[in-house]
């Protein structure tokens, strides 16, 4: 019987802690497993339920995948408590990803907050794979302190030397402390001056995940500086709790977001009441 | 469609010869009530198929309230493979099938992952169907365009007459059943047909009167549209005690939760029927709730039968059965939300029948 809703047996080769709040586990499935950045996967915890999220690793890498989770209910809490060789169960991927073919020759704004920057970095690790099918890529992100900024050393360091010209780091924190030297403000405060970075706004591309209110105020944002909805991809989070478009839970609108989403432009979504809450 | 007859005698016979062969399921009459129950010798006498619809939906014997879908890493799992019969269904409860079956087996939703439990249900059911004779005050099949006869997916179709029953033929697992007791069944003559059309429009008719009131100018599908802010969500829904009764009777109404649990060394996955009225259905982990308000709730499920299927799959998700206004311990009636949704746009409602 193919069976949808049985988990593929996966093992933890290790967890690292970002922050207070959140560490990413590496994973390794007994079974070949490909996803596509953008797209999710249903993390099972043994005998205490799956949730969805999108992986953090580059969809490049074969031999692992990286899942990046805060401590917020009873999976993540459960998931937390896990240490190397634990067995964990996967399911997916699903849904669709962020359709990076498009973006060919284009400049790409990537806007993170919080967690949200964890489908953002296997995003950004997609398409810094082929760095030179892109002109520009400017990456904004937020997180509440300094202490809660994830992938520290890459973002604030080994990214910023690896990449060199093509990209650009904007970080933020809400509130800095004796060791920040850096901005403090919300994200949409690295969205000023833009045009110093990116030529062409109206012809660029942006990508956005973090908290609902943070995706909300980033996307009025992006709107005012002119960018397209139709060129602003948003990531979507609902509780899917099947995955395969049967469920029920993660409708909105005329979608479903595991089979729509979880990449939406804005233009898909602007009529929907209600999609920010 | 062929079409058969089948005397009252030869009824019971059909039933005994379905009964010696299959697991037989029917609405047996209790109290004022139709309750679908496994037929046995014993109670055979009181299925009742020939007045309205039963208490219970379809759905349970094809998605049931619980049902084990996996035991994690572990592929043993097997699927029930044994043939059964259910008896007695009407068009409301074949058109509901229409939904689940576009969710569970379709490819609007996810054709890549059809949901063997449910397929096997499906595929293992022989449906065996009769024309609804006596709708009640909550049915309002005809104000979505449906009749109460069914017109497609059943095996075969029982329409009673005074003398016996009109059949129809309706696929060939209902011709493999004809065909194991062929003896039973005779040709129907065109004084037949004509009883049973004169008995379908009279049911039609019943409902046509009973419904008068509520009959509005437009469809439903085009009064859910950008009603999201319409006052008419909360009126309604003042009554509603968040118990989620209309979903769990719904016929269409399918969504379900994946839960986990060990049990002994194992651990083993269940799905579980859920309800979109309740508060928790779309919380997300860390407390964000895009519906927190009752009003969201109720509105939202109606949105889902009139705006979300018919985007979907072009067919509304709801088949006027009425029993989610039957169940209901507010009192609230769709039909009356749906008139209000109308007046507040000036739309004319509680038209004759043109």
């Amino acid at each position: 019987m193919n069976n949808p809703y049985q988990p593929i047996k996966t093992k933890i080769l290790k967890v690292i802690t970002e922050t207070p709040q959140i560490k990413t586990f590496v994973l390794k499935p007994e079974n070949y497993f490909k996803f596509e950045a953008g797209q999710f996967i249903q993390l099972t915890v043994p005998g205490v339920g799956e949730g969805p999220f999108t992986p953090s690793s580059s969809p490049y890498d074969l031999e692992k995948i990286e899942v990046t989770i805060m401590r917020v209910g009873k999976v993540t809490s459960a998931l937390h408590k896990m240490k190397e060789d634990d067995v964990v169960g996967i399911r997916g991927p699903y849904g669709n990803r962020y359709p990076v073919e498009k973006w060919k020759n284009k400049e790409i704004l990537i806007v993170g907050g919080g967690v949200g920057f964890a489908p953002l970095r296997s995003l950004f690790l997609s398409l810094t794979h082929n760095i030179k099918d892109y002109i520009k890529i400017v990456f904004c992100y937020g997180a509440k302190t300094p202490q809660d900024i994830v992938y520290k050393e890459a973002v604030l360091d080994r990214w910023q030397r690896e990449f060199g010209e093509n990209v650009s780091f904007r970080i933020t924190v809400d509130r800095g402390d004796e060791t920040w030297k850096g901005k403090v403000g919300l994200v949409t405060t690295t969205l000023d001056n833009l045009d110093e970075e990116i030529s062409s706004i109206p012809e660029s591309v942006s990508v956005v995940c973090g908290p609902p209110v943070m995706m909300k105020f980033t996307t009025l944002k992006l709107l005012d500086v002119g960018y397209k909805p139709e060129n602003i991809y948003l990531s979507m989070e609902k509780n899917m709790s099947c995955g395969i478009g049967k469920c029920g839970h993660c409708q909105l609108g005329k979608f479903l977001v595991c089979r729509d989403g979880p990449v939406f432009t804005y233009d898909q979504l602007k009529d929907i009441p209600a999609i920010w809450d | 469609m062929k079409e058969l007859f089948l005397s009252k005698d030869n009824y019971q016979r059909f039933l005994e010869k379905i009964l010696s062969k299959f697991s037989l399921y029917a609405p047996l009459q209790k109290g004022d009530f139709l309750f679908y129950q496994k037929v046995s010798k014993e109670n055979i006498s009181d299925i009742v198929i020939d007045t309205k619809r039963a208490i219970h939906p379809l759905k349970s014997f094809f998605i049931p309230a619980r049902r084990k879908v996996s035991e994690y890493f572990n592929s043993s799992l097997t699927l029930d493979q044994k043939e059964r019969v259910i008896l007695g269904a009407k068009a409301c409860d074949l058109n509901a099938l229409r939904i689940s079956d576009s969710v569970y087996t379709g490819e609007k939703f996810g054709a890549e992952y059809k949901d063997p439990f449910y397929i096997s249900a499906r595929e293992r059911t022989i449906l065996i169907s009769s024309d609804c004779m006596a709708p009640d005050e909550n049915c309002f099949c005809n104000l979505l365009g449906s009749k109460p006869f069914p017109e497609e997916g059943f095996d075969l179709n029982l329409s009673s007459l005074e003398e016996g029953f009109v059949v129809q033929v309706g696929s060939e697992k209902g011709e493999r059943l004809i065909k194991e007791c062929e003896s039973l069944f005779s040709s129907v003559d065109q004084d037949m047909i004509k009883k049973r059309e004169k008995r379908r429009e009279k049911a039609f008719k019943l409902l046509e009167k009973t419904n008068r009131e509520f009959k509005t100018a437009v469809s439903y599908r085009e009064l859910v549209k950008n009603s999201y802010d319409s006052p008419v969500w909360k009126e309604h829904s003042e009554s509603c005690v968040d118990c989620g009764g209309c979903n769990q009777i719904c016929p269409t109404c399918r969504c379900f939760l994946l839960s986990d649990k060990k049990v002994g060394e194992k651990y083993e996955r269940y799905y579980l029927w859920d309800a979109c009225l309740l508060t928790g259905f779309s919380r997300v982990a860390g407390g964000a709730n895009p519906r927190k308000m009752l009003s969201q709730r109720f509105a939202n499920r109606l949105f889902c039968k009139f705006y979300f299927f018919p985007e979907n799959i072009s067919i509304d998700a709801c088949t006027g059965c009425g029993r989610c206004i039957a169940v209901c311990i507010g009192k609230i009636d769709m039909r009356k939300v749906f008139r209000d949704l109308a007046v507040e746009r000036k739309i004319p409602v509680g038209l004759e029948n043109e």
